[in-house]
Parts: structure tokens; sequence; C-alpha cells
């Protein structure tokens, strides 16, 4: 018998255990949503209503935690699998398989993700620096404690947009609602779930090492896409505007024969392919990283 | 021994699976205004007048892969008492959308309906 919404909730989550960790998320927000909401409806009907009765008769029409985790599952399953761009259908040739990368979405999306993971990276990065500074400075005075307790309440959101991004371009499942606070805490409570969730700090560490990675991923990205680019252009540049291959510190011009062109041109078309796919590994790598991060349990 | 129970169980459920979404976005195309959960199982309940074919839990999920289609949308906000809610409103394509589905929901009535007769009359 379920006397009061934590248990219902802690209930649905025992139900959801082995589901995906956003799942489970999305599913005790709707459920506390519900409860509360139901709950405070019917206490304002009858004020002097019992409410482990009121919460059995609300569960009664609500499903039980079983049925609605079963409920959850069912879409989930139904659903996300269908949503989520899956990978190019597989072409029977290696050749195509290699070059059907082209066509593939998550390469694009995760290709998008490395280079905005820069901008998001520097603005991560500086409000983490800003936040930490200002609140341990701040901690000399009493209103250094208010500053520090905004700052870690903003990680959360900060960190919820991000998980909506690497849903979107890793093909990640994130959470899609941002984590509650447990209803009717008092602040003092709410302060202590916010300061001994290590969600709080490890989402912390992401923002900085999102910095790292971000410039990582640029620079990288940036050098290969200039090489690919340079290799293919490059009979057009020798021919059209006598740009050499190299020159050495002595000013003497190397330039590549005319029976090199074809493999120069081969050359770069392959290296940004290999990218491609190397792309592609590498955001799936960091959707798990970041889930694992922000969101695993 | 067969297990009626289980049985009509999963049925209902193999059946429920699309009408669900149907029946969600038929309310929310209604609707004058976002509404959340609650409110939208509450208007279920007085508008059917008969046992609810699904829990109410069960409605959340529906609503959020609705969401994700891109039929419907959503956005958090803080009420006076107890968590945020999610109020969700139709978007464009999710009003296309039922209108094509409410012809599809349509033509499998009918075919039902007739073989049932049918089936009734032997």
């Amino acid at each position: 018998m379920t006397k009061t919404v934590e248990e219902y909730l802690q209930a649905l989550k025992a139900e959801l255990r082995g589901s995906d960790s956003a799942t489970v998320q999305d599913a005790l927000a709707d459920a506390e949503e519900h409860l509360r909401t139901a709950l405070a409806s019917m206490q304002e009907g009858q004020p002097d209503l019992d409410q482990a009765q009121a919460l059995a008769q609300i569960i009664t029409q609500y499903g039980t935690p079983e049925e609605t985790a079963a409920a959850y599952v069912e879409v989930e399953r139904r659903t996300f699998s269908g949503l989520t761009p899956a990978s190019v259908k597989k072409t029977g040739s290696w050749l195509g398989r290699f070059f059907a990368i082209y066509a593939d979405p998550r390469a694009w999306g995760a290709l998008f993700y490395m280079l905005i993971a820069f901008v998001t990276g520097v603005v991560y990065f500086s409000w983490a620096v800003i936040g930490l500074s200002l609140s341990v400075s701040l901690a000399l005075f009493i209103f250094g404690l208010p500053v520090m307790l905004l700052f870690l309440l903003s990680i959360r959101g900060v960190i919820w947009l991000e998980g909506r991004l690497v849903e979107a371009l890793l093909g990640i499942r994130m959470p899609r609602r941002p984590l509650f606070m447990p209803q009717n805490a008092k602040l003092l409570e709410r302060i202590k779930v916010l300061v001994t969730d290590k969600h709080t700090w490890l989402s912390l560490v992401y923002m900085l090492l999102q910095f790292v990675l971000g410039m990582a991923y640029l620079a990288v990205l940036v050098m290969v896409f200039s090489f690919s680019i340079s290799f293919i252009a490059l009979p057009v540049l020798q021919e059209m505007f006598d740009i050499p291959l190299f020159q050495n510190v002595n000013g003497i011009n190397y330039y590549l024969p005319q029976w090199g062109y074809p493999l120069a041109v081969l050359g770069g078309i392959l290296l940004w392919t290999v990218t491609m796919h190397l792309v592609k590994w590498i955001g799936s790598l960091h959707g798990r990283y970041a889930k694992f991060l922000l969101v695993t349990e | 021994m067969i297990d009626q129970d289980a049985l009509t169980k999963k049925f209902q459920k193999e059946m429920n699976a699309g009408i669900a979404s149907l029946v969600l976005l038929s309310v929310m195309e209604q609707a004058t205004e976002p509404l959340y959960g609650y409110q939208v199982a509450k208007l279920l309940e007085d508008r059917s007048q008969a046992t609810p074919m699904m829990k109410q839990g069960a409605l959340y999920p529906v609503l959020r892969s609705l969401e994700s289609s891109g039929l419907l949308e959503s956005k958090v906000e803080p009420s006076v008492s107890g968590p945020p809610r999610r109020y969700y409103t139709i978007t464009k394509a999710g009003r296309q959308s039922f209108q094509i589905w409410l012809q599809a929901w349509e033509q499998t009535k009918s075919y039902v309906d007739n073989i049932l007769k049918g089936v009734s009359h032997d």
C-alpha cells in the first residue's frame, strides 16, 4: 500500500530498474507532476481527506508503479528506435559502405556537434569558472552562500541544454525534462540535495572538460579538413595559380609531378572520408561519456 | 487452461497503441489553451463517461512520444503548488496528422464494424 508520493516514486524507480536512465527520469517527473496535482485538487475539495486514502484512489486511476513502468517501456520501445535516424542501410560492397558515411545523418550530426563544442565549451568553461570564483571569493561574506547555490542550480539548466544537444546531434538518449527537487522539502533539504547530488559536481567537471575537448575537436577537425582540401585542390593550385606543394627555407619550390595529381585528389577524399568515420565514432563516445557524467545513476 | 485475463490485457494493449495517440491528439486539437497532463486526464475522464481504456499514467509517455515526433510541443512552467508542470500544445503538423488519422480511424471503424456485424448476424 502506497502511502506517500515518495513511496510511489521509489516503487516506480524500482520497477524501471534496468531501463534507460533518461526514461526513468522522465517517468518519475511525469508521475510526480500528476500525483501531486491530483492530490492537491482532491484536498481542495475535501480538506480533511486522509492523504493515504486519497492517494490510493488516485493511483487506481493513474496505474500501479508496475503498470506505469510497463507503459513507459512500451512507448520507448515503439517510438525511440523509429525516430532516431538509424544508420544508413548497409549496401553490399565494402566501398559503398565506406562512402555511405556521407549519407549518414549521425556522422553529420557528430561533425556539427564537434564543431560547436568549441563554442559551448567556452561558454560552459567561463560560466563554471566565473561561478566558482565568485562563490569562493564571496564565501567570506554572508551573501556568498546564495550566490553559490544559484550557481549550482544554474548548472542543472546548462546540463539539461547540453543533454538536448547531445540527444539531437549524437543520438544518445538524454533526459527530456530537468530533474525535479523533492517536493514539500524544506529549503535546507533542497540545498542539501543540490550539494550532495554527485551529478551536480560531475556536471561541473563536464563543463570544465568540454572546453578542452571542444578545443581539441576544433583544432583536429580544422587541421584534417585543410589537409584534405589542399590535397583535393592541389592540381588546380599548381596548374592555375602556380602555388607549389611545398617551399623550403631557401625559397626553392617543390611541385608534385602531374602523374601524382589523381593520387593527391584521391588521398584528400580518402582522408576526409576516414575522418567522417572517426567523427561518427568519437561522437558516439562523447555521447556515452556525457551520459555517464550527467545522467547515469 | 487459457488465461483470459492476460490475453484480454494483451489485446487491449495492442489495440490501444495507436488509439491513444489519436485520442490525445484530438484532445489537444480541440484545446484552446496549453494543457498539462493532469488536465488532459481529467478532460478524458469527463468526456468519455465510460470505463477508461487505459490508466492515466500511460497517457504521459504517449504525450512525450507525440512531442518527440513533432506533433505536439511543450514547455515547463512552475506551478503555485507542487512540481513544475509540462504544458502541451498541438503543432501545425499535429493538426494535419490529426485530420489524416481521423480519416484512417473512420475507415478502420467502418471496416471493423461491417465485419463484426456480419459475425453477429450469423
